[in-house]
């Protein structure tokens, strides 16, 4: 494995994204973040510009008014960069699905890395999610 | 006379080229770059872990041993990173800011004395040329956000500029003090006084203290994170700097940190000095050591100040405090 691949599995600082959700995800993925589950460990860090981060982890479903950003803020990311749905609305839109004002999933809208089912899904399952996603990078 | 220039000039030439080589190494390898690049990412690792455990966690932990290798992952990935510049960034200086971040830490420990009680280059005066090159580091964080054109970049370099002008003045002040007491303006004289005499923390404690927070303000650290206050400007003036540029930015606030714990090191911890069978260079990375746990439990156990909260508190409290320090000294108390 060279050194820059070594690197990149290495150091996945993440940006989080809320696009319309309840709230749950954030709360669960702020405990991954925070002294019980510190996936510091890994070396991951919550960045807060896009510019600085490597994966956008986006909860919530994609609704009207928040296409254009979420659009906006993956492209602002310097590649290569990745993507996390996390919770079922991110993956389908679950209870919003076919609302008015609801697209659907994130995959609608940009290419998706890893799934993280759940409502909301647990701290320890989006380490998993996180470290599968690692793994893809090292296959890549 | 039969004096035999060709050789005479190749005698010299080769003494030339031992010199330059050994100074070239010296400046390169030991303790100069090299050295100095390997201890800033090292002590970006003992920051980040010794805040980690006041904090309750664990910190990096599964790169290399206990996530040594942390800092140095994080480098090469921003450097395998696409470089973005902003289409509306005045394109020079957002280029040639990540450069002068990094490059002005890097010169100024040159003049810090690491190996022995002399430092690389030393000069009557480098004291001075230390207070300088930290107004130049923030005029260049100033550049920095100001030419990246945004309005998060913007806010951040207004608030470090008018930062500078709460904690500078202080910082400026309590330096002087060192000075007086060894009677010189030269930092390998004042570790060369402390050895001879006792550390100027013991006679000078209010110096140290006022020095420490100023130096917290300096580097940005968590009382004093103004500049890039996370939770309000996203990342403050360097917001928009990705891959490469964002690489040297941090390397540039690690070698700011190697150069704030040398430099608490040497004007108050006695610097870099022989103890018993112990080499300087030794004494030199304990101690330092020792200054960037001080600095990273001051960083978790503050929490932000706000902008006037942290000028008037410069104003009100240390600005006096530094000048009683100064008073003391002419008075005949730890000088």
């Amino acid at each position: 494995m060279n050194l820059f691949k070594w690197a990149r599995t290495k150091s996945p600082w993440i940006i989080h994204f809320n696009t319309g959700g309840c709230n749950g995800c954030d709360i669960e993925l702020t405990a991954a973040l925070t002294p019980r589950f510190d996936l510091e460990r890994f070396g991951i860090l919550l960045e807060g510009s896009p510019r600085h981060a490597d994966v956008l982890v986006v909860t919530g479903p994609v609704t009207l008014q928040v296409k254009d950003r979420l659009v906006r803020i993956y492209e602002q990311m310097p590649e290569p960069k990745h993507v996390i749905a996390t919770g079922t609305c991110a993956i389908s839109g679950a209870p919003f699905k076919e609302c008015y004002n609801v697209h659907g999933g994130i995959d609608i809208v940009l290419p998706v890395d890893a799934y993280v089912p759940g409502c909301p899904p647990k701290p320890e399952a989006i380490i998993d999610g996180i470290s599968k996603l690692i793994q893809k990078i090292k296959k890549e | 006379m039969g004096l035999d220039y060709a050789a005479v000039e190749k005698e010299v030439c080769k003494k030339m080229t031992a010199e330059t080589i050994v100074s070239m190494i010296r400046i390169l390898v030991f303790p100069g770059a090299l050295f100095l690049f390997t201890l800033a990412f090292f002590y970006e690792w003992v920051d980040r872990k010794f805040f980690a455990r006041l904090q309750n966690r664990y910190g990096p932990l599964h790169t290399g041993p206990h996530g040594i290798l942390q800092p140095i992952a994080d480098f090469f990935k921003l450097l395998s990173k696409e470089d973005i510049t902003p289409h509306a960034s005045d394109k020079l200086v957002f280029i040639l800011a990540p450069i002068f971040y990094f490059a002005l830490p890097l010169t100024t420990l040159f003049v810090i004395p690491i190996l022995s009680q002399t430092s690389l280059i030393s000069f009557e005066g480098d004291l001075i040329f230390v207070i300088f090159a930290f107004t130049l580091i923030i005029i260049t964080v100033f550049l920095a956000g100001w030419s990246s054109i945004n309005r998060f970049s913007t806010i951040g370099s207004m608030r470090a500029a008018v930062q500078m002008l709460g904690y500078e003045i202080p910082m400026g002040l309590v330096m002087v003090g060192p000075a007086i007491a060894a009677g010189s303006l030269s930092i390998s004289r004042i570790v060369e006084w402390q050895s001879l005499n006792f550390w100027l923390i013991l006679l000078q404690p209010l110096g140290f203290a006022v020095f420490t927070v100023c130096l917290l303000a300096e580097l940005q650290f968590v009382p004093f994170d103004i500049p890039e206050a996370e939770t309000e400007i996203v990342a403050g003036w360097r917001t928009e700097f990705s891959g490469r540029k964002l690489a040297l930015l941090r390397l540039g606030r690690d070698l700011e940190l190697v150069l704030a714990s040398a430099l608490i090191t040497s004007l108050y911890l006695g610097g870099s000095q022989q103890f018993w069978l112990i080499p300087p260079i030794v004494i030199f990375l304990v101690k330092t050591t020792f200054a960037v746990m001080l600095l990273s439990l001051l960083r978790a156990v503050f929490a932000r100040f706000r902008i006037d909260q942290m000028l008037s508190g410069m104003w009100k409290y240390l600005l006096p405090l530094a000048a009683l320090q100064i008073i003391l000294i002419q008075l005949g108390l730890g000088g």
